[in-house]
């Protein structure tokens, strides 16, 4: 899951960044709205953070850039305004979310997982495919019923797979997933990934289209 | 002020009836004893004038020696006839046995055997029979008593209930106060909508007026400050949320690096906390500031202060401070307030301040008064914002780290109190800001 956080204060920034990293996403961070436009409309982000008080764009004109251009990437609005229109106008502006300040880390990584999980149209937040049952809560992964050690960014991998059952993802667009700005791409990250992957699930697990990417079946297609 | 507006009314009111009744009975007093007199003499005058014309002939034709009383009231009045003045020939019952007047004619008073009379002297036509008619004095006495009792006594009972009805009259007429008092007193203290004037006499708008403007003015400053705490209240929550946020990367972080990094980070945001607590205490000082506690203060001297508290903080920054050349200059201040506000400005300078530059200080008298500067090499402010900086929190898009947005509104509540300007302007040369501060006049004791 790539992450993007709109955050003007340097301190509170960098905690989420950090939190959100321990917890095993890739983060971006930006501090001004017009940038953040920019960004959201260039990477498809799985959630987006936003601070309502931002220089340049203010959050919910930037809310309303985003959706007013028909893209429904899931917005979870964090601000230290929660007066109770405050979060109406928040949430009628088109956010699937809003935390008020201050929070707790592990509450604001679950809704984020769950305004992502609800855009991609999935109720539950276990995902099952060809015999896979990956957790993104408990960061677990079951395979034929027998737990599955996987590193954070194979994990990360394998859900943006699973995500997308039957849909091939790009070397760069699962790059994108991987890694978030000014972290160093290694080469071959990904097939090496890839490749750890199968050792730990099963070989046919995970599909290679040649010259384009990989993808995972979904269940009835084979 | 004290005591019931309506016992004083009552009071005055029935005070002056009093007075006016008082007057009008003595008057009628005095008139009705001089009518009295004037009407008795005349009496006087005729019974002489009567037993004159019945003692033409002769005295001895005249019967009524020893005359008997007609009238229990006749009893008051005798006469007495005496032959040349000497021999009693004729009196009444009621007549002493000594003459009752002086042989000369007209009205006199006199006291006989101990008792008051008003006599009527008189001779006939041939001055042969001495006449006296008199009457007891106490009679006109009486009678002039009786006519003022008959004057007071209805008053006295109309007095308690003249009292009664004013007491009624000046109830209802105060009754638009009591109205008032009401509405006021019935208010729940957040209540400052202002009173409905409605038929309220002229008296009485006034006061309204000058309440409801007092509360519109309460209600003003109580939406200030219900605001500032609200703003106050959500600036802190983002330093608040950054040090939890922090010390929860801490707790969970996988690395040394990554913890170590986050608790110096948690330090950082309680420090920035701090700040800003220290500057809206300092604000939430500055609003109950007084202003009449001006003293003359050396602004050359308290800036070599300021600046000595600060270079430690320049030099971290490798930023050089400097005090130019200039004669001291005394300004009237609040020497507390202006340490704050010299502090402010050297403070936002150096943290704006690029590395190896300087920031220049001026403190110096300029026309009547004086004018402190700080002038930095610092990104500066655009001219569009100049305004918009001095509002509370209000925050430049770029700026650095740590601002609270409260310094330059800090800076610029205490100008106000000192009746000094702040200006913002690009330096002489080169980038960077030029912060001004005008006190429009020196010190008496600075020998102006």
């Amino acid at each position: 899951m790539r992450i993007l956080v709109i955050e003007d204060d340097s301190l509170l920034g960098d905690a989420i960044q950090s939190g959100l990293r321990e917890l095993g996403y890739a983060v971006d961070w930006i501090k001004d709205g017009i940038a953040a436009d920019a960004a959201i409309s260039a990477h498809g982000y799985s959630a987006v953070v936003l601070d309502l008080g931002l220089p340049r764009l203010s959050g919910l004109e930037l809310l309303h850039r985003i959706r007013s251009r028909n893209d429904r990437t899931p917005v979870l609005i964090l601000t230290a305004r929660d007066g109770v229109e405050d979060r109406i106008k928040g949430l009628d502006t088109g956010a699937d979310d809003y935390l008020a300040k201050p929070f707790d880390m592990g509450e604001l990584a679950a809704r984020l997982r769950a305004i992502s999980r609800r855009a991609s149209g999935q109720v539950e937040s276990v995902v099952r495919l060809a015999g896979i049952e990956l957790d993104p809560a408990a960061h677990r992964v079951v395979f034929r019923g027998q737990p599955v050690a996987l590193s954070p960014r194979e994990f990360a991998l394998l859900e943006a797979l699973m995500r997308r059952p039957g849909r091939v993802l790009t070397r760069p667009q699962l790059e994108q997933t991987l890694y978030a700005w000014g972290e160093e791409i290694e080469s071959n990250a990904v097939e090496v990934h890839i490749h750890h992957l199968r050792r730990k699930l099963a070989p046919e697990s995970i599909q290679t289209v040649r010259g384009v990417g990989y993808l995972i079946a979904r269940d009835n297609d084979g | 002020m004290s005591g019931s507006l309506k016992a004083r009314l009552l009071a005055l009111a029935l005070a002056a009836t009093v007075a006016v009744w008082a007057a009008t009975i003595a008057f009628a007093w005095i008139d009705a004893r001089k009518e009295i007199d004037e009407l008795l003499d005349a009496h006087l005058a005729q019974a002489a004038s009567l037993l004159i014309a019945q003692t033409s002939g002769e005295v001895e034709e005249i019967d009524i020696e020893h005359a008997p009383l007609l009238h229990k009231a006749a009893r008051r009045v005798a006469f007495q006839l005496w032959e040349n003045g000497e021999h009693l020939r004729l009196h009444s019952v009621n007549s002493p046995q000594t003459p009752l007047g002086s042989s000369i004619e007209g009205f006199s008073d006199r006291v006989v055997d101990g008792k008051a009379w008003r006599v009527f002297t008189a001779w006939n036509a041939s001055h042969e029979i001495l006449i006296h008619v008199g009457e007891r004095a106490d009679v006109r006495k009486e009678l002039a008593q009786e006519l003022a009792e008959g004057l007071v006594g209805p008053l006295l009972i109309a007095l308690p209930v003249l009292a009664l009805l004013l007491w009624v009259a000046v109830n209802r007429g105060l009754r638009p106060l009591v109205v008032l008092t009401d509405e006021v007193s019935k208010r729940e203290p957040d209540n400052l909508a202002p009173i409905e004037a409605g038929r309220t006499p002229r008296e009485v708008a006034p006061v309204i007026h000058q309440i409801n403007r007092l509360f519109n003015r309460i209600d003003r400053s109580l939406e200030l400050e219900r605001r500032f705490t609200a703003d106050a209240a959500h600036e802190l929550r983002t330093p608040v949320a950054a040090i939890k946020a922090q010390a929860q990367v801490a707790k969970m972080a996988s690395g040394e690096d990554t913890r170590n990094h986050a608790i110096d980070l948690v330090l950082a945001g309680a420090d920035r906390a701090a700040r800003l607590v220290e500057q809206l205490l300092t604000l939430a000082r500055l609003d109950s500031a007084g202003r009449n506690l001006l003293q003359p203060t050396d602004l050359r001297k308290l800036a070599v202060m300021v600046i000595a508290d600060l270079v430690p903080s320049a030099s971290n920054k490798r930023v050089s401070l400097e005090l130019t050349e200039d004669e001291g200059s005394v300004v009237p201040a609040i020497p507390g307030l202006l340490e704050v506000l010299l502090q402010n400005l050297i403070d936002n300078a150096i943290r704006h301040s690029s590395e190896g530059s300087t920031v220049v200080v001026r403190a110096a008298p300029d026309g009547e008064g004086a004018l402190f500067s700080v002038t930095d090499n610092g990104p500066g402010i655009p001219a569009t914002e100049r305004e918009s900086v001095f509002h509370r929190f209000y925050r430049l898009p770029e700026a650095g780290e740590g601002g609270s947005g409260l310094g330059l509104s800090i800076v610029a509540q205490i100008a106000e109190i000192h009746g000094a300007r702040v200006r913002l302007a690009d330096p002489p040369t080169g980038t960077g800001l030029e912060v001004t501060v005008n006190f429009p006049r020196r010190s008496a004791k600075s020998g102006i």
